[in-house]
């Protein structure tokens, strides 16, 4: 048995890696406490919040907003769409399911970089060029693997307990509201964690759908702002950078425990 | 309908088939766009113009000039040298390494180290965007805390080596997924196999190669499958770092696809590139899926 005790090389290897991971990230959050910050690496001159207060109010609060509404919205629609279909994928023999998973299998290998051009077009025609056609597009995109996973994760729960609920007179609405939603808490919350961030991390959509300031989430905000190389406020961008982050980091830590759970089944049966 | 489902599921079965509806509709929805974006490879459509509207089929020409002009041999190089180093080598390795290293540790750190790895994983692309052009800009971390103190030269990575810039960003960014899923693989390896070899006097080297890997097998060309090909038509962190720049040092495929279907107009010779893209992605998958059976 190793231990950190016991072998210093295996400590300072440990040491090295969390130095590598924390270090790139201590000047972001020097900056963001630092009102007089310029962009140089040293020790905060002043501490304050300024930089926050500046990162959150205005056309910055407007895109955090944006940036929430993607994300809720997607997240909600994916979770939906693909509980709704996934329980009778796992429990009907449907004439033609083999054909639907395995056009699930290979769609979510395609990748959304690859069908951005009639992904566009949709958009345009239909006059989805907007925050909404964001969500709805990340939703499409993602799809397949959360339909792939809810699938394999209905397969593991249980047949038992729904007969009983039936032979108790349970409509089928009950069974799925009381008995089968419960059961799949795990598989619903990695569903929707994963779509929440993937939407709230979604740069490439939005950069191509919007174009005016006030409507870009922050991936393209903060994009936007360190594009402008002339001035730079680099305590601003450090403090916009964190309010960005913390949302995703927060919903990580909240459902971390499900998601450990949930995602056993990603592994192998993907 | 539904003969041989569950009863509660044959009574209801028209509530049942709605449910399947939406998911139907995006399915086709994909495929539909999946076959646009291959017919529209043999036009010469473009984003705005005369050829906006008036676009003709021209055969394979675009598929030719894939090979015949720098840009996509250029980008699949690239592309290539990106995933094999920040992939393949770097998160797989290193997320193994830790995943193996952080298991008899004390409590604290391994949450200490997780919990930075997988703050870096979580963070938004553009974020990590952010971190890194500050750490490796002129005068930023990187010179200030390793080349001056050694009296080497500052620089600009950005500038000067930017492919190995987004290399690095790509392994902090994405380590954190290997690691996870080695960390939960490493947890189904039986200890009594290992103990075995061990008390039959195996190195530590060897019980790693003769038992360790052969159990991961699986779950290693997973990791790599997942991995190469994330990687592979990764956009956000590379765009926003370097644009794809400077020249075409660092224009992966993905940005190639977005540059010259949004930036030149060019959407005919873009969907090209993307059919492209699909195909090697579906070619690796393929690669993949057989390295996951067990040769015996």
């Amino acid at each position: 048995m190793t231990d950190t005790r016991k072998s210093p090389t295996l400590a300072l290897a440990l040491a090295l890696v969390a130095l590598f991971w924390i270090s790139p990230l201590s000047w972001v959050a020097f900056n963001a406490v630092d009102p007089l910050a310029d962009g140089t690496l040293r020790w905060p001159q002043a501490f304050g919040l300024a930089n926050f207060s500046k990162a959150v109010a205005g056309e910055s609060g407007r895109q955090f907003l944006n940036s929430v509404y993607v994300a809720l919205l997607t997240s909600t629609l994916t979770t939906v769409f693909a509980g709704l279909a996934a329980y009778p994928l796992s429990r009907v023999r449907i004439p033609g399911r083999n054909a639907i998973l395995w056009a699930l299998v290979l769609l979510r290998m395609l990748p959304a970089t690859g069908i951005i051009v009639p992904i566009f077009f949709m958009a345009q025609s239909t006059g989805l060029l907007s925050l909404t056609g964001v969500a709805l597009a990340i939703t499409m995109i993602n799809l397949p693997f959360t339909l792939l996973l809810l699938k394999n994760f209905f397969d593991t729960v249980p047949l038992e307990l729904e007969e009983a609920a039936y032979s108790e007179g349970a409509s089928l609405f009950r069974i799925l509201w009381n008995v089968v939603l419960p059961m799949s808490r795990a598989g619903l919350s990695v569903v929707w964690f994963f779509s929440f961030i993937n939407a709230w991390n979604e740069f490439l959509l939005p950069l191509i759908f919007v174009r005016k300031t006030a409507d870009f989430p922050m991936s393209v905000g903060l994009f936007n702002s360190f594009g402008e190389h002339s001035s730079v406020d680099y305590g601003f961008l450090a403090a916009y950078s964190l309010v960005y982050a913390l949302p995703a980091v927060a919903v990580y830590f909240l459902l971390r425990r499900n998601l450990s759970t949930g995602f056993a089944g990603v592994g192998v049966k993907g | 309908m539904f003969d041989d489902a569950k009863p509660w599921i044959q009574r209801d079965w028209k509530l049942v088939a709605a449910m399947l509806i939406p998911a139907i509709a995006v399915i086709a929805l994909l495929l539909y766009m999946a076959g646009w974006i291959l017919v529209m490879s043999f036009t010469d459509l473009a984003l705005f113009g005369r050829k906006a509207t008036e676009w003709s089929f021209v055969g394979f020409d675009n598929y030719e000039r894939l090979f015949k002009r720098r840009g996509f041999l250029n980008s699949l190089w690239v592309t290539t040298v990106f995933t094999v180093f920040s992939a393949i080598i770097g998160q797989n390795i290193l997320g193994f390494a830790m995943a193996a290293a952080l298991r008899n540790t004390g409590r604290f750190t391994k949450s200490f180290v997780e919990g930075a790895v997988i703050l870096g994983w979580i963070l938004p692309d553009v974020v990590a965007a952010y971190v890194w052009s500050a750490t490796f800009t002129e005068n930023g971390l990187v010179d200030l805390a390793i080349l001056q103190p050694f009296g080497i030269e500052t620089r600009n990575f950005i500038n000067d080596h930017p492919l190995f810039v987004v290399i690095v960003a790509n392994v902090w960014k994405g380590a954190a997924w290997s690691y996870i899923l080695y960390s939960a693989a490493l947890d189904t390896v039986p200890s009594e196999v290992v103990e075995a070899a061990r008390v039959d006097g195996a190195t530590p080297l060897q019980r790693a190669w003769h038992i360790t890997l052969p159990i991961l097998r699986p779950h290693i060309a997973t990791n790599c499958l997942f991995i190469t090909i994330s990687s592979f038509v990764y956009f956000p962190l590379i765009y926003a770092l370097t644009g794809g720049g400077p020249g075409r040092k660092t224009q992966v495929l993905s940005i190639f696809v977005y540059q010259e279907s949004f930036a030149v107009g060019k959407l005919g010779y873009g969907s090209a590139i993307s059919v492209a893209m699909v195909l090697i992605v579906a070619f690796l998958s393929i690669f993949y899926v057989r390295l996951l059976k067990d040769p015996r």
